[in-house]
């Protein structure tokens, strides 16, 4: 089995110059690897788990490390942080470093829970690239600009992330320090029935009604699959969490297929 | 007037960097270089103001004249008549010919123009040239923007009383990005320093954005996400892009870009008009050359009218006694264009399902470029957008400098206590980057429309049992073989250990930063070994250089497919 880890990624990532050494000194064995069949490829998810690795942050207390936050001060002009999460200083407008104790959830001001509100999060996202963006700190320090990249690069991800329920659902396992290998062989005889089934279907489908018909089965049967995580989730029973995943992914892949059909 | 009219600064390479930052910025102003117009803007302290010329125009016309050695450009020369535009001396449409290669269909089709453009289908830069004194003078299409340039930066420091130099320029969406370091050129000839170049539709879109969030301010209204459509179309080129807009922030959901254009259609329109026009002038000499012009002329002022009216007479004297006398119908004229019109839908219709859009979430759509005043084009892309009528808050040949002056203020850090200026572009890909594998294969690593600034890496594997080298050829472009897409550069992979064929991980990175540099990254890994065998090796692109054209077979021709690529694939 192909144990990919996408270490150019990580090795640009941590170190944002690289002009030094290129080799990874850590170990790189707990890289989380959601790997690029999901839509569009996926890299920034890794560095997280990397960055938790390295910096020796416990992987489930993430909230006991907000308190650490409030004693944030601005590089810059040396203010204290007012608001949590500290991207960015309120009184110089400063952007701050990437503080990778600061996860996804926390930067759009949710609750760690898989059903989250979305309805804000687009909103929320602006707000934030109107205070990080690499664009508006172009006349500033190197210093600066380089963290502006970091952050904005980082809300990005967190954004695409929490948007897609599959990989909010990847992430939140990340976070409790699980890793899912999404190229295990599908072992279950049902879930391999209906996987041909669905797969000779979409093949065989001749009009757009039928792919949409299709569409309709499988979107179905991921949100029976998404309600089924959450509840696992809640109740951290991870290996039902994580088989939920599994299956989320397959129906997503069947997704994509259909798209391209259409 | 013995100082030469530009300076040959360094490429890109210089244009990319920063200097320190003064303790006042200085503000960038924002230029539309059009194919057949141009306008320069600059934000003044609360709004934004368009610059006019010592004649008192906002529109230069886009061209450079040669004449004797002095060459002049239409910024502050008035052509005594229309037609000395015409005779053989003056050099315009550049912005279709730079940064391609004598074989891009672009560059054949601008053989109807009145001075020299010639070919020889070897990949290499076309010859270009001006008429003086009677002998062809060669140029470049660098070399003429540079010296249009340099005469838009003296009437900006003129008018601003200080010296320029940071620039914001707007490009077509389908401009390649070896096309966009032909810009970065001449902007560096001429002393000027990009900033940023930025999409057209996407200046518009950042106009946009300001638009709707002072009207936001004015109603204290809700400031909810609106969807628009922006299609673009001027002489050169058509863009389409879709935004979603809150707060002042407007998100780039998806870009779509050709290069069709006015250009076109007049071409169309003067083979229908002159259907043996191509046999007529091909000698291209100082008679043909006029007589294109004065055609030209005749049809170009026929479409305008078009516009507005039914029909439309062409009557023109070409000389040598072919007369024209044609009274040209709008129907007729549609006929003849439907293809383009075909085009413009499809770039409408492939945008909307990029973004992922459903057309009836689009609350504006947005037309601007002169094409835009084609009444067929504006009803097509409006009915494809299920929309009525067309956002009426702006002007059609403003917005896009208007865009590229609000992006100069922002890029430059001014800020606006009225909070005019808190806006903000997120931009995306124009077209995917990837490399050559698996034959002649395309495969994109940073898919099309992807939100900047992007990272994304693939795996590959080596073609052949104990390859120890691999080539990396680096494309740009939506075809899936890699004949049909832009050759960005190349490079080698060494010292892969001697392994079965399909064993080695060879790594590809890309990466797009804030400034929209493109970095490739290639390193090589063994199953099971959580190392790399040996450092990763950085590659700036593009890396190639006038005549790429014939890279790409040049290396066909050295190597052939000995130090392929394969994807590496997953084992299901």
């Amino acid at each position: 089995m192909l144990n990919k880890k996408l270490w150019i990624s990580i090795l640009l990532r941590s170190r944002p110059h690289f002009l030094s050494t290129l080799f990874p000194k850590q170990k790189l064995s707990r890289v989380f690897s959601c790997s690029y069949h999901i839509s569009e490829p996926r890299v920034y998810i890794r560095f997280e788990d990397h960055f938790i690795g390295n910096f020796g942050f416990p992987k489930k207390n993430f909230c006991s490390q907000v308190s650490t936050l409030s004693v944030s001060k601005c590089w810059n002009c040396n203010a204290v942080a007012l608001s949590k999460p500290f991207l960015a200083c309120e009184s110089c407008r400063c952007v701050q470093p990437v503080d990778p104790s600061v996860d996804y959830f926390q930067i759009f001001g949710l609750k760690k829970i898989y059903g989250i509100d979305d309805t804000n999060l687009e909103s929320k996202y602006k707000n934030w690239q109107k205070k990080l963006h690499p664009d508006l700190v172009h006349s500033k320090s190197e210093k600066e600009k380089e963290y502006a990249a970091e952050q904005s690069a980082r809300v990005i991800d967190a954004y695409r992330t929490l948007q897609k329920p599959l990989l909010r659902a990847m992430y939140l396992l990340q976070m409790e320090g699980i890793h899912v290998d999404e190229e295990k062989t599908v072992s279950e005889p049902e879930l391999l029935a209906e996987m041909m089934e669905f797969r000779e279907a979409v093949e065989e489908a001749g009009s757009p009604q039928t792919l949409k018909q299709i569409q309709g089965q499988v979107q179905e049967k991921m949100e029976v699959w998404s309600k089924y995580f959450e509840n696992a989730f809640k109740n951290r029973k991870f290996d039902d969490a994580i088989s939920s995943t599994q299956r989320m992914t397959y129906y997503h892949r069947i997704n994509e297929e259909i798209i391209k059909k259409l | 007037m013995a100082e030469p009219a530009y300076t040959v600064a360094s490429d890109s390479e210089t244009t990319g960097e920063d200097k320190p930052s003064p303790a006042y910025p200085e503000i960038a102003i924002g230029i539309d270089i059009g194919t057949s117009q141009c306008s320069v803007a600059v934000w003044n302290g609360s709004e934004v103001e368009i610059l006019k010329n010592t004649r008192n125009r906002k529109m230069m016309q886009s061209y450079v004249t040669f004449k004797d050695e002095i060459p002049s450009g239409g910024v502050t020369d008035e052509l005594s008549h229309e037609h000395e535009l015409f005779s053989g001396s003056t050099i315009f449409n550049i912005k279709r010919l730079i940064g391609r290669s004598d074989t891009d269909p672009v560059v054949h089709a601008s053989k109807t123009l009145p001075f020299l453009v010639q070919t020889l289908g070897i990949g290499v830069r076309p010859l270009i040239a001006a008429l003086v004194n009677n002998a062809w003078r060669s140029t470049t299409p660098e070399e003429v923007l540079a010296l249009y340039l340099v005469e838009v930066r003296a009437m900006a420091e003129i008018q601003l009383k200080k010296a320029v130099r940071d620039v914001v320029l707007t490009v077509p969406v389908a401009f390649s990005r070896f096309q966009l370091t032909r810009i970065e050129r001449a902007c560096a000839m001429a002393g000027l320093h990009v900033l940023r170049l930025m999409p057209e539709p996407t200046a518009v879109a950042l106009l946009y954005a300001q638009q709707q969030q002072q009207s936001v301010h004015e109603n204290m209204g809700s400031g909810s996400e609106k969807i628009a459509l922006i299609f673009n179309m001027g002489a050169g080129y058509c863009d389409v892009c879709v935004t979603a807009t809150a707060g002042g922030v407007s998100e780039i959901k998806a870009l779509s870009g050709s290069t069709i254009g006015g250009e076109d259609i007049l071409q169309n329109v003067m083979h229908h008009v002159l259907p043996n026009l191509d046999s007529l002038f091909l000698s291209h000499g100082i008679k043909e050359i006029k007589a294109l012009g004065l055609l030209r002329i005749a049809t170009q002022d026929a479409i305008h009218k078009l516009s507005s009216q039914n029909s439309a007479k062409i009557d023109v004297d070409l000389g040598s006694g072919l007369r024209i006398s044609k009274v040209l119908h709008r129907f007729e004229f549609e006929e003849v264009n439907q293809k383009i019109f075909e085009k413009c839908g499809n770039l409408v219709t492939q945008c909307l399902f990029d973004a992922k859009e459903d057309v009836g979430n689009i609350s504006d759509v947005i037309l601007v470029g002169g094409c835009s005043n084609i009444p067929k084009i504006s009803s097509l892309v409006l009915s494809l957008c299920r929309k009525g009528e067309a956002y009426m808050g702006m002007n059609r040949l403003e917005a896009i400098v208007c865009g590229a002056a609000l992006e100069g203020a922002i890029a430059s850090g001014v800020t606006d206590p009225l909070g005019s200026l808190d806006l903000l572009t997120i931009q995306t890909t124009p077209s995917s980057i990837g490399i050559q594998a698996g034959g002649n294969n395309f495969v994109p690593i940073i898919i099309r429309n992807t939100t900047m600034p992007a990272r994304k890496e693939l795996w590959f594997t080596t073609a052949h049992d104990n390859q120890t080298e691999a080539l990396i050829v680096v494309y740009e472009g939506g075809g899936k073989t890699v004949e049909e897409n832009h050759l960005l550069g190349y490079f080698k992979v060494m010292g892969i250990p001697s392994a079965p064929k399909g064993t080695p991980e060879i790594s590809v990175c890309m990466d797009i930063d804030a400034s929209n540099a493109l970095r490739v990254y290639a390193g090589v890994g063994m199953p099971g070994v959580q190392h790399p065998v040996m450092p990763f090796l950085e590659v700036r692109m593009p890396s190639v250089d006038d005549g790429h054209g014939w890279c790409a077979a040049a290396l066909m021709k050295m190597y052939g497919s000995t130090l392929d690529l394969n994807i590496l694939h997953k084992t299901i």
